[in-house]
């Protein structure tokens, strides 16, 4: 038999494990995020050579107020994808939410009140959504799936199929068209929802729960959270987000309709995940994620002001993706779990 | 050892899955600061058995007495509020995150007045409940999908040891570890029994059993068939036991 002082006494040291990990943790954390961002770069840079107007503040606000819906419902889908979920709703909630708005406007509804109406709305529909993946264990791509058909269905019910103006007078477009100290309302708007994703991603109980839900949903349901909630509730976020991208884009059009935020959650899920966010889960960031929807729309941008052809820009935006995501795994070693 | 040393009482506890029928009728005793190593065949029911004491499965028939007092475990969490925490060999941590909010998940500090986590203080008490172990990691910062075997264990461990528990159950805390990963393993649960925590080890090393252990019970085929103090064995008889003929021991 062997003494058990032995094992008592053996000194517990991993030593040999030890290695400098301060500077490579830094670089292994943010790789991803920075390499991603090197790809941002080298895009910008292409464009910035190629006209003279990319590298302009009017070019540049402009850009901002064209991303301001994509970077609302992308902080949101972060949260939901770094679970494992995802949420193809999004696009059609985008729709609903724009019908909903021109109707109420329309019947005489102050601003205030149909703005609470809208968002409401969006809520709901990630209420459900939610509801049904998370406590009924139904795979979130096919409940959002469903709802995404079902809703734009819903907002060309309401609208009957026509495009319902929005007036200029309504208080409520300038969350879509106004501008505060020179910046429009919309950037602002999404400046700060993206600040405060930031800070819950990293820094709050939910985001460490919404982490640890994605890498192993298990062992935080043993820790005593409930995990059902959490990704509820990460679904109430994407709804809501996508309503107020909807009110957003609906003021700036000046009008809505059921055939608005037609692949909306295509160009989102895909800067979630150019950004690094890992599809199966567990790994998320949100300035990668912010890079990912700075990538998308300055390619568009760019080759809008490059006068390339209208008919074949969506043939190179699809390349150009391709290529981004393909260098940053290849290149770059960020591989997918 | 006197009946007020006792911490959990399990009697004949009986589960069946359809015609399987893992337990027949167990009872089990737990005193205070030992370590009861639990062994079996595979199928002999250790584990259904530690899944019933954590509140993973409920048992068709059976009592539980803990401290002395009927108590029901029910849910998770039920063994969670009897302060019995399991070390499952495969569900312990979540890849992604370090260290430290693995160790905390779910009872992370926060800044007063605010949702936020109290980074400072979480690593700060990370780094007391590793030392408190005598686990050395370099930093509580770490991923913990980059550490090895014996060093996730140590932080599923130490995570089971944050709750404060009066039981820790820890199934197969060795499989697949080197050497020095078992050894430091071991070292930890002898830390763990003086500290006044009960211990239960699932194990197939059956040389683990001597250095951690201070008695033994042995299922076979949903029965409790010996039950001895460590001293009385030897690691011929163990086996023995465990193919399910022990040396004409009276069962107890």
């Amino acid at each position: 038999m062997i003494s058990k002082e032995k094992v008592e006494n053996n000194n517990i040291n991993m030593g040999q494990y030890q290695f400098n990990t301060k500077l490579f943790s830094w670089f292994g954390e943010h790789k991803q995020v920075l390499s991603i961002f090197l790809i941002f770069l080298i895009i910008s840079a292409y464009f910035g050579m190629s006209t003279n107007s990319f590298f302009t503040s009017s070019n540049f606000m402009n850009l901002i107020q064209q991303l301001a819906p994509n970077l609302i419902v992308v902080v949101a889908m972060t949260f939901v994808i770094t679970t494992a979920g995802i949420d193809l709703s999004v696009g059609s909630v985008i729709a609903l939410a724009s019908a909903i708005t021109a109707i109420l406007l329309e019947a005489g509804f102050n601003s205030p009140i149909t703005l609470v109406i809208v968002l409401l709305a969006g809520v709901m529909v990630g209420i459900v959504n939610g509801y049904i993946s998370a406590y009924h264990d139904i795979p979130p791509f096919i409940v959002t799936l469903s709802s995404m058909i079902f809703i734009r269905g819903f907002a060309l019910l309401l609208t009957g199929g026509y495009s319902i103006a929005i007036a200029k007078e309504h208080g409520l477009v300038n969350i879509g068209i106004g501008t505060l100290f020179g910046v429009p309302v919309a950037a602002l708007i999404a400046i700060i929802i993206v600040i405060l994703g930031a800070i819950a991603l990293r820094s709050s109980r939910f985001g460490i729960y919404v982490i640890g839900i994605g890498a192993n949903e298990e062992s935080v349901r043993r820790s005593g959270v409930d995990t059902r909630k959490i990704k509820l509730l990460t679904y109430m976020m994407s709804g809501g987000a996508a309503a107020l991208a909807g009110l957003i884009i609906s003021s700036r059009l000046g009008s809505g309709s059921s055939n608005i935020g037609l692949m909306f959650e295509m160009d989102v899920i895909a800067a979630v995940v150019l950004g690094g966010t890992s599809l199966f889960g567990g790994k998320g960031t949100m300035m990668g994620s912010l890079i990912g929807v700075s990538i998308i729309g300055v390619i568009k941008n760019g080759l809008i002001l490059m006068q390339v052809s209208p008919d074949i820009i969506q043939i190179i935006q699809g390349m150009v993706l391709l290529l981004a995501v393909i260098l940053n795994i290849r290149i770059f070693g960020n591989r997918r779990k | 050892m006197a009946g007020n040393d006792i911490r959990i009482e399990m009697k004949n506890i009986q589960k069946s899955f359809g015609a399987v029928k893992p337990l027949q009728g167990i009872d089990l005793t737990l005193y205070k600061g030992e370590c009861l190593g639990l062994l079996g065949d595979n199928g002999a029911g250790k584990s259904t058995l530690m899944k019933i004491l954590s509140g993973v499965l409920i048992p068709d028939q059976g009592e539980f007495y803990f401290e002395g007092e009927k108590v029901s475990i029910k849910k998770p969490k039920d063994a969670k509020n009897l302060q019995i925490e399991t070390v499952f060999q495969d569900l312990a941590l979540c890849d992604t995150l370090n260290v430290a909010n693995n160790i905390f998940l779910g009872r992370e500090p926060v800044k007063p007045g605010s949702r936020l986590i109290d980074k400072k203080k979480l690593h700060e008490r990370t780094r007391e409940e590793l030392d408190k172990l005598g686990i050395n990691i370099s930093s509580t910062k770490l991923v913990v999908q980059n550490m090895s075997g014996g060093q996730r264990q140590a932080v599923a461990i130490a995570r089971a040891m944050a709750f404060q528990p009066k039981v820790l159950i820890l199934d197969e805390p060795t499989a697949a570890l080197g050497v020095k990963e078992v050894n430091m393993v071991l070292g930890l649960i002898n830390k763990v029994k003086k500290a006044g925590v009960s211990v239960i080890l699932i194990t197939h090393r059956l040389q683990d059993l001597f250095e951690v252990c201070d008695r033994l019970m042995v299922l076979h085929e949903g029965k409790c068939i010996d039950n001895r103090t460590i001293d009385q064995y030897t690691l011929e008889s163990v086996i023995k036991s465990i193919m399910g003929n022990p040396e004409g021991v009276p069962v107890s």
